[in-house]
């Protein structure tokens, strides 16, 4: 239904794509520019046409602080994966009553700042801090367990932060899921095994990606969690941009880590649709 | 549900909570740095409200989720009512880019904002951070907004206009009523991620505007301290008032 | 609806801020509360307080917020030099600030501001070692060489400042922490190589809370924040290397944008009160420049070699100096040596 707008739709179509457009789309593309410029001494860029920040990027030293981030961001994902799925499955079997309680205590550490909450972290894994208390106590170690400063305690607080984020989009998708779909499945015979992965795993597809993309994409940026529970080389994309912007002022060459990053997005929201697409055809051949 | 199950949401729950408790516990804890408890007290929470920068910070805050959430959810309900409302050409790529803008990790746009902002010779401070905040947040009121129109009867829309009603007319009245749930959760997502934003914000903020998250991190690198325990209390509870309020305005809404 | 958007701006133009203010931007637990509120009180101007942690994040702050209003800096000698190069700094008028004639004159007129017309030094201090000595064992560190010993896996902190970590390579290597040759630079990064294993944290913004926390058991530190540590702990001790320590002065010095430079010189009259030196010196354990701050001070403080270091203490160490653009060749090895695994 076509429908030509008057002044109001006019403006308000101005409005939204102005907005987007200037401080949504532009900035993005200042960063790729940038990416091709050159550092300044006295000022922050010049103005000179270079690929010598992207050809910076591929000294092995560099490629090493990005693997060390993936790695991180990898396991984070994964575990955080693993311990939403079948978070998010028995949620959704819940009898309707608690279902709305439920949610909400999920949603709670969602909207409570991710600061605080790594905070929180930091006090409980200090070397003497509340964890050390309690296993020293408990008699369960003799000496301390030194996982602050360490990968190990970045992980954590990666999953920490980022599960709720990793639950929601599973969640969503398994509400939308038809249980009947498992009940035919286990009359006509298929075991428990075949029912998860041929039937569950296609139609939820779209909800581990979400969930993932989610996940990993801000994992990589996110440097106060590296900052706080990180030692000197456990450290993400983020704190490298970061410090290429705010400490070693060589702009161009933190723009080419963020182009990296939103190329990465960009692949993953590609995988997102295929795994879309993968899951509407399920949906048509099963209906 | 069978008890593997019933253990298993519990584990994962008091992993999320636990860690939160045991710091709002401490927060009471008469002693600056032992872990033994030594008393109740409220005087970390004193302490609090006595640190002027911290206040300051907090107020600031306040002003820029306040006033970046309304101006998002306005642009945004209205643009989204557009979107769905009217074809104009583009709109292919504005879904992309509110699409991006959604899934870009934050620092990606905390250092593109602030090229734009350098080069714009926009002053870092209170309309930097205006700025910033409604970038982040519109792109969430449209999609929420959005989401509820999709289950729309275009066809009351049409009702109205042949009774002719004007477009404005037809946005307040006919439309707005009924996505005000949706418009309304939109606000108050759009002010919890203004008020929590820690990256985009430590690098759009000027220097005579402190707001919280950016002091509290400067804080925290400090070393672990109660009254930083006090605050991250408050905060959190403040958390449970919003997530309750919003739970309630929408079921509000909805009966 | 309206009755809102009054209070906002009342609320906004409260917060705001009226004229009565003051910018200071300052290292890291680098001037006591005390010494802020009794200026408030005695000056009616309110101070807005905000820190950092290396002199390059302070410059790279001051250069992208270009309208930034910071009303009072406190840079290391060498980015004196770099800032008054390149214009970034406001004359200080020397006829606003009477207390000047307190500071110790061996520390004013230096090559890097010879007649002191941009900076007025503020305190001074020392970047050495710090050890547990409850968990290594008394007298277990004695040189910046140690720190490379391999028993002390991932346990060691450095500060977070190139000059600082490379000056002491440089000094394990029998060179100036000052210097300037290319060559000797790179043999100072290729030594620092086979420290990087034994580096647990970087730390310039608090290290005397990761000593107190015990997650590093020994490494560099300056000079004062073992001074606080000690208040909590005497296990915490410092040592004054072999090779010599190193040594620096922070000025305070007004940027040209300022917007209260007639408050800021009334701040830097009131640091150079007598009394506000001794206090200073007494509750952060730095070195006061101010002479008649000096004189103050209790006997057991004056004493004490943390803040003030005896000529034993001083043999072989070196005062920071501006390198100028030999600090290109440390900054390219330093972010190797902090990117390397």
């Amino acid at each position: 239904m076509k429908t030509k707008a008057g002044w109001f739709g006019k403006l308000s179509i101005f409005g939204i794509s102005s907005w987007l457009v200037l401080f949504g789309l532009l900035p993005f593309l200042l960063v790729f520019i940038a990416s091709f410029l050159t550092r300044g001494d006295e000022e922050l860029i010049l103005y000179t046409f270079s690929t010598e920040s992207y050809l910076k990027i591929f000294d092995p030293l560099y490629l090493d602080v990005f693997l060390i981030s993936f790695k991180l961001s990898a396991i984070s994902t994964l575990l955080c994966l693993v311990i939403a799925f079948p978070f998010a499955y028995f949620l959704s079997q819940v009898s309707r009553k608690y279902t709305s309680l439920l949610l909400v205590l999920t949603i709670i550490p969602f909207w409570t700042s991710s600061l605080v909450r790594t905070y929180a972290l930091v006090v409980i894994l200090k070397t003497k801090g509340v964890m050390n208390a309690v296993l020293i106590g408990m008699g369960i170690v003799n000496e301390p367990i030194e996982i602050i400063y360490t990968d190990v305690a970045v992980i954590i607080g990666m999953v920490y932060t980022l599960l709720p984020f990793m639950i929601l989009p599973l969640y969503a998708s398994f509400e939308k899921f038809d249980k009947r779909l498992i009940e035919a499945a286990l009359d006509l015979g298929a075991d428990r095994q075949t029912v998860m992965v041929r039937i569950i795993i296609p139609l939820v597809l779209p909800g581990i990606i979400a969930g993932i993309s989610l996940v990993f994409l801000p994992s990589l940026g996110m440097f106060f969690i590296s900052d706080l529970l990180g030692g000197a080389n456990d450290l993400v994309i983020g704190n490298f941009i970061k410090n290429q912007f705010l400490t070693f002022r060589d702009w161009p060459f933190g723009s080419v880590a963020s182009v990296i990053l939103t190329f990465l997005m960009l692949l993953l929201i590609w995988v997102y649709s295929l795994a879309d697409k993968i899951n509407k055809k399920k949906n048509d051949e099963l209906f | 549900m069978n008890f593997f199950k019933r253990l298993y949401l519990f584990s994962v729950f008091s992993f999320l909570y636990l860690p939160i408790f045991i710091l709002i516990l401490y927060s009471f804890n008469n002693s600056k740095y032992s872990l033994n408890w030594s008393g109740f007290t409220l005087k970390w929470y004193d302490k609090l409200m006595e640190n002027e920068e911290l206040l300051d910070a907090a107020i600031h805050s306040i002003m820029v989720a306040t006033s970046s959430s309304l101006i998002a959810t306005l642009l945004g309900s209205i643009g989204a009512v557009a979107f769905f409302r009217y074809t104009f050409s583009g709109k292919k790529l504005l879904n992309a880019i509110v699409f991006i803008l959604i899934m870009s990790p934050e620092i990606v746009m905390g250092i593109a904002l602030l090229i734009l902002f350098v080069l714009l010779n926009i002053q870092l401070g209170f309309t930097s951070l205006l700025i910033a905040h409604i970038s982040f947040s519109l792109p969430f009121v449209l999609v929420t907004v959005m989401s509820r129109l999709s289950g729309f009867d275009k066809n009351i829309i049409e009702a109205a206009r042949d009774l002719g009603a004007g477009e404005m007319d037809i946005f307040t009245r006919v439309i707005l009523p009924n996505i005000l749930p949706a418009v309304i959760a939109g606000f108050l997502l759009s002010f919890t991620l203004s008020l929590d934003d820690v990256i985009i914000s430590f690098f759009v903020s000027g220097t005579d505007f402190e707001i919280l998250p950016i002091k509290i991190f400067s804080m925290v690198r400090l070393g672990v301290s109660p009254e930083i325990n006090a605050l991250s209390a408050i905060m959190f509870t403040f958390t449970i008032v919003v997530v309750a309020l919003s739970q309630f305005l929408i079921r509000e809404r909805i009966q | 609806m309206k009755k809102i958007l009054s209070g906002l701006l009342l609320l906004g133009s409260v917060a705001f801020g009226a004229d009565n203010v003051l910018y200071v931007y300052n290292w890291s637990e680098y001037l006591p509360q005390k010494v802020i509120k009794q200026f408030e009180k005695e000056s009616g101007i309110k101070v807005k307080y905000s820190t950092y942690d290396s002199n390059e994040a302070m410059y790279a702050k001051i250069k992208t917020d270009k309208k930034s209003s910071y009303d009072i800096i406190v840079p290391s000698t060498y980015f004196v030099s770099k800032m008054s190069k390149e214009g970034l700094l406001a004359p200080i008028d020397k006829s606003k600030i009477p207390n000047f004639k307190n500071l110790d004159q061996t520390l004013l007129y230096k090559p890097f501001d010879p007649k002191n017309d941009y900076s007025v030094p503020y305190l001074w201090g020392s970047t050495g070692i710090s050890y547990n000595s409850a968990l290594l064992g008394k007298g277990a560190v004695t040189s910046w060489a140690d720190l490379w010993n391999p028993k002390y896996k991932k346990s060691v902190l450095l500060t977070d400042d190139l000059r600082e970590v490379f000056g002491m390579s440089l000094k394990v290597l029998g060179y100036s922490a000052n210097d300037t040759d290319p060559k000797h630079i790179e043999q100072a990064y290729q030594k620092l190589l086979a420290l990087k294993p034994n580096v647990k944290v970087f730390n310039s913004e608090s290290p005397k809370q990761v000593y107190l926390s015990e997650e590093v058991k020994l490494g560099m530190n300056f000079n004062g924040e073992n001074y606080m540590a000690n208040q909590e702990s005497p296990d915490l001790k410092y040592v004054y290397p072999k090779e010599g320590i190193m040594l620096w002065v922070d000025s305070l010095v007004i940027p040209k944008n300022a917007k209260h430079i007639d408050g800021a010189h009334k701040f830097i009259n009131f640091l150079l009160k007598p009394e506000i030196g001794k206090i200073i010196s007494e509750e952060i354990g730095y070195a006061s420049p101010n002479a008649a701050s000096v004189k103050l001070l209790p006997k057991a403080i004056q004493s004490n070699r943390i803040i003030y270091p005896n000529a034993q203490d001083l043999k072989n160490s070196e005062f920071q100096t501006d390198i100028g653009s030999a600090v290109k060749v440390y900054e390219k090895y330093w972010e190797r040596f902090k990117a390397l695994k």
